[in-house]
């Protein structure tokens, strides 16, 4: 006869953990085996015991740490404007008593809309011939560019797109933050007769500490991982332009077939989005 | 008076900057929906034709040259397939986990480091196992393969909700002699049944708006709308007034849903991270 908790364990709680066994763990524990071996697409089977070989490819992979240069890059400076410009948007929005709603409404639609779709609807907008942004450029005198053609231009022009996809992220997050801030610390302040600025400085930002840096490390982690966006406006070029870490990935497996040496790859972006991730617990939990 | 003087001028350019804001965010997505309804050859016209008139005829020509209705079907189909099994067996897990006392700090950790892994590093191992297995291009595939991440996010989100619902009340319940599913089901299920919904929906669109699992494991029969759109553009050149109305029918789902749980949408979106 099983005990009454031990039956609500096996009701409750059983069919999750056997779902994620097969659907989370297996496949990581799958990749991981897969990297030490020289498994391959263009061979049947596993491919064949080749210890450590995968991962001392990965740090003499030029390519590879070019596209985690670039990573690293994009994901820097995304976060940095999206945090500023999110920011900005964020303290209007908390300011305003009219037309909150509907500005709200209207700011987050972009977040909502599949990668692919934003990707598109950009590709269309930058079109270098067809698109209505360079039109519109040329009837104030600027001469158009083929955006996301042109090796000095792809990297701005995906990190423009991927601010207009992911910003309302960012105000979403630090409006939430602004609204549940305590009306005190303001009051004390205006009896001190601190300006705008320094209220600013030294009320907003230092209450609003806690939501920056969880906003602002989960949208590195999120950032680290981008691929729909590239896939679709870039596929990585011109040339490795725009390759991220996910993307070079994606190639190893798909088209040079080398589904080992993708999988080590894997693992090292594995390791370091966790340990962004164990970062973003403790911070976001000690806040709590 | 100068001070409110300088109220009244900041407040003008606040409304004056988020309507600028405003319509940086929404102007792509209106020139998207007005070539969706302009032809062919109007749809190509640089400088553009401001005033057209609407035709149907690219929604019509998506549906009759490309399957895109049953694309459609697939991602509406596996999508809420995933979702309804996510809800059911999440909601047990979040409730057992909810309350809880001992160990639920490390299940909820392991459930949150789920919802960090990068989708790259799962799709290639997932990839392996289904071609072996020989379900290449079906919607089982996608369905269970899209509970690796539903699941955890549906389980993580739901704890919130459980939470907010006093212990007291079920364990009333048991204290009056009913079991621990039944207090599940008739005290706390219909307490936090908003809160499910929007579960639901966040975890639908997240389904919904999918691509790299559905790039890798599908085909032409199992294909979902993100994948078909991706490829439009390749197959056929830039097919721009059909390429706008598949991109509007692929949006319209996820905007008209996302009113419905805006309430719910911060915390939906942001795993809870910000209280």
């Amino acid at each position: 006869m099983l005990s009454q908790k031990r039956k609500q364990f096996l009701i409750f709680f059983v069919p999750s953990v056997l779902l994620l066994l097969l659907t989370v763990v297996y496949p990581l524990l799958y990749s991981l085996v897969m990297s030490f071996t020289s498994s391959s697409l263009k061979i049947k089977g596993m491919g064949s015991f080749i210890g450590f070989d995968n991962y001392i490819r990965v740090f003499k992979d030029a390519y590879f740490l070019k596209s985690a240069w670039t990573t690293v890059i994009f994901t820097v400076i995304v976060v940095t404007l999206e945090f500023l410009f999110g920011l900005i948007v964020a303290i209007l929005l908390n300011r305003i008593t009219y037309g909150k709603k509907v500005f709200f409404t209207i700011i987050i639609v972009p977040m909502l809309i599949t990668p692919v779709a934003v990707g598109l609807i950009w590709r269309l907008l930058l079109h270098p011939d067809l698109g209505i942004i360079n039109y519109m450029l040329s009837l104030v005198g600027i001469e158009g560019q083929a955006w996301l053609g042109d090796a000095k231009w792809a990297m701005i022009t995906v990190v423009l797109v991927d601010i207009w996809h992911q910003v309302p992220f960012m105000i979403l997050l630090l409006l939430a933050g602004l609204v549940s801030l305590p009306v005190e610390p303001y009051e004390a302040a205006e009896i001190d007769g601190a300006n705008r600025l320094q209220t600013f400085w030294n009320v907003t930002l230092p209450l609003m500490k806690a939501t920056i840096v969880v906003a602002v490390l989960f949208r590195v982690i999120t950032a680290f991982k981008t691929y729909d966006l590239i896939y679709v406006l870039t596929k990585g070029g011109p040339g490795t332009t725009t390759e991220v870490i996910s993307y070079h990935i994606y190639k190893q497996a798909y088209t040079f077939l080398d589904t080992g040496y993708a999988s080590a790859l894997s693992y090292v972006l594995l390791l370091v989005v966790l340990m962004l991730s164990a970062v973003f617990v403790k911070v976001s939990r000690g806040k709590a | 008076m100068s001070a409110k003087l300088q109220n009244k001028l900041l407040d003008g350019f606040t409304y004056a900057a988020l309507v600028v804001c405003a319509l940086i965010f929404l102007l792509p997505i209106l020139w998207i929906i007005r070539t969706s309804f302009t032809t062919k050859v109007v749809a190509y016209q640089i400088p553009p034709q401001w005033f057209v008139r609407p035709t149907m005829d690219n929604y019509k020509a998506i549906f009759s040259d490309n399957p895109f209705g049953r694309y459609f079907l697939n991602s509406f189909g596996i999508s809420l397939i995933s979702t309804l099994i996510a809800v059911f067996i999440g909601a047990m897990a979040a409730f057992w986990i909810a309350r809880r006392t001992a160990g639920g700090n490390f299940l909820r950790i392991a459930i949150l480091g789920t919802q960090m892994l990068p989708p790259i590093v799962m799709v290639i191992p997932i990839f392996m196992v289904i071609k072996k297995l020989g379900l290449m291009d079906s919607w089982f595939s996608l369905i269970v393969t899209y509970l690796s991440f539903s699941l955890p996010y549906m389980i993580w989100l739901l704890i919130g909700f459980f939470e907010t619902i006093p212990k007291d009340l079920d364990e009333a319940c048991e204290m009056d002699g009913c079991t621990k599913m039944q207090a599940f089901t008739r005290v706390v299920l219909p307490l936090a049944a908003p809160g499910i919904m929007a579960a639901g929906i966040l975890s639908f669109l997240m389904a919904w708006n999918e691509f790299l699992f559905a790039l890798v494991l599908t085909g032409t029969g199992s294909r979902t709308l993100p994948v078909a759109i991706a490829n439009m553009e390749t197959q056929q050149g830039v097919m721009i007034a059909q390429l706008c109305a598949a991109t509007v029918i692929i949006i319209l789902p996820v905007i008209v849903l996302s009113l419905f749980i805006q309430k719910y949408l911060v915390n939906g979106m942001t795993m809870g991270s910000v209280k």
